[in-house]
């Protein structure tokens, strides 16, 4: 059963204390490992423990993918925008097969999905386009097309995990692709720019709905997504 | 003046018992924009506080090489108050109020996660019937905590004052301005830790622990509900 915790509140700690990895949410303040944010205390069995907080700002960590937009262009990087506390740094040849005379053609204002390489608090976080095991793009790189729908970290975590039913429930409607940042950013692309257009209005309303209440959301969503389009003249130019 | 503030049969001039609270409404997660606010109704004191950061200082040398800036914008609506009076964004005043709720919130948030980073803090006072710094407090703090800014502690405020031989607790609009001394305490309820103290007016040494007595237990009821606000924020169904 999950205990709620409140900044300041002493979470009861597993058997071994030794051994203990306290995950975000969590510190040792006075010898007692403290709340620093209110949310759910969670622990798995490799003996971690953290805190499932709800929040909107994104603080970067090593890892995680996000989505990024670029501001600004400079010789050597891209400053770009994750949502968190400072900007990232993108640099030019963290993209697959870069080099110098080969650079990335990104505009400002471009969207990218890229993985976080540096996040350290004093410094600012830097972002790469590439997995860094392989050398390869692996999904990484500029998002043409669809659009971005901002939502909790929570919503993002979740949509992450194996068998989301939004995901699961959005698919069996209809083909799109998708690309979730841990920023609280997802983007979504579809074929036409109704189905675009409702997958987004479907994942933001999502967010902050029971569990319970997606089955109904996504019959609702079907019977939308079957609704002949007559009148309908956003796909006028394709 | 002081017999007007307590009736013979113990009665302050709205009904209620010297040590008692008015009620007290909280909603959390308002508005979309801002990382983290608050709305705090106590008794007729209607208070708004949006928080936003930890987030870039708006200018490079607004910032601090190892802990995150706290900045705060105190503001009272016009129409707040019985008589409209508007104030200007520099008004003394307010800037006080702002500064002493930023040193409130200095020592218990927890800075140095987040150096050269600024977290704002926008509290709008919407009706003023007495108590706006503790109102706003207790708003910044549950602000704070739907905005996920790691703090070390809740931050709890409560005023009282003395009239009459009693202490009175959570003065309404009246009562301040009926010239007692007002005390406003800003507690850290787990620890018992003072974060502020606030006092304007004069108040005898001996009538002195009596009034900060009954200012912590008003601390603690509303800590208690504020308590259960937040619990409830978060059992709303929020995907994990």
């Amino acid at each position: 059963m999950a205990t709620i915790a409140l900044p300041g509140d002493v979470v009861a700690v597993p058997d071994d204390p030794a051994a203990l990895r306290l995950g975000p949410g969590l510190t040792q303040l006075l010898g007692a490992v403290t709340a620093v944010k209110a949310g759910l205390v969670c622990e798995d069995s490799g003996n971690r423990l953290w805190l499932n907080a709800s929040q909107k700002r994104y603080i970067p960590s090593v890892g995680e993918p996000v989505l990024a937009v670029v501001q600004a262009k400079h010789a050597e990087n891209f400053r770009v925008d994750i949502g968190g506390p400072h900007p990232a740094l993108l640099p030019v040849l963290a993209f697959e097969g870069a080099t110098k005379r080969n650079r990335p053609n990104l505009d400002v204002g471009a969207l990218v999905y890229a993985r976080v390489s540096l996040a350290n608090k004093d410094m600012d976080p830097e972002i790469e386009c590439v997995n860094p095991a392989t050398s390869k793009a692996d999904g990484f790189g500029e998002l043409k097309g669809g659009t971005v729908v901002k939502c909790s970290l929570g919503m993002c975590r979740s949509l992450m995990a194996k068998n989301s039913p939004i995901l699961e429930g959005l698919s069996s409607l209809f083909p799109f692709e998708t690309a979730i940042g841990m920023n609280g950013r997802v983007w979504i692309n579809a074929e036409t720019t109704r189905q675009i257009v409702l997958a987004a209005n479907f994942i933001r309303a999502a967010d902050g709905a029971p569990p319970s209440r997606i089955p109904s959301m996504l019959k609702a969503l079907k019977k939308r997504v079957e609704e002949t389009d007559d009148g309908d003249d956003m796909d006028a130019d394709s | 003046m002081s017999r007007e503030l307590l009736a013979p049969e113990g009665l302050r001039v709205d009904g209620r018992r010297p040590p008692e609270l008015r009620r007290l409404l909280t909603r959390v997660g308002l508005f979309a924009v801002a990382d983290g606010s608050a709305y705090v109704e106590l008794g007729n004191t209607k208070c708004l506080a949006a928080v936003y950061g930890p987030k870039e200082p708006r200018t490079q040398s607004a910032q601090l090489h190892d802990r995150a800036v706290i900045n705060v914008e105190y503001n009272v609506a016009s129409f707040s108050s019985g008589e409209r009076k508007s104030r200007t964004r520099r008004d003394k005043r307010l800037l006080e109020i702002a500064s002493v709720i930023k040193r409130t919130f200095e020592p218990v948030v927890m800075t140095a996660t987040f150096p050269r980073s600024e977290i704002d803090i926008y509290i709008q006072i919407l009706q003023l019937d007495g108590g706006a710094l503790h109102a706003a407090i207790n708003a910044s703090c549950l602000a704070m905590i739907d905005a996920g800014i790691p703090m070390s502690d809740y931050v709890v405020a409560c005023s009282a004052g003395f009239a009459s031989g009693t202490a009175l607790l959570d003065l309404n609009y009246i009562e301040e301005s009926a010239e007692t001394p007002a005390l406003t305490v800003a507690m850290l309820p787990k620890s018992g830790k003072l974060t502020m103290l606030n006092m304007e007016s004069r108040l005898h040494l001996d009538h002195f622990k009596d009034v900060l007595d009954l200012a912590t237990e008003g601390c603690k009821s509303l800590a208690e509900s504020l308590d259960e606000a937040v619990r409830k924020a978060c059992k709303t169904p929020r995907p994990i």
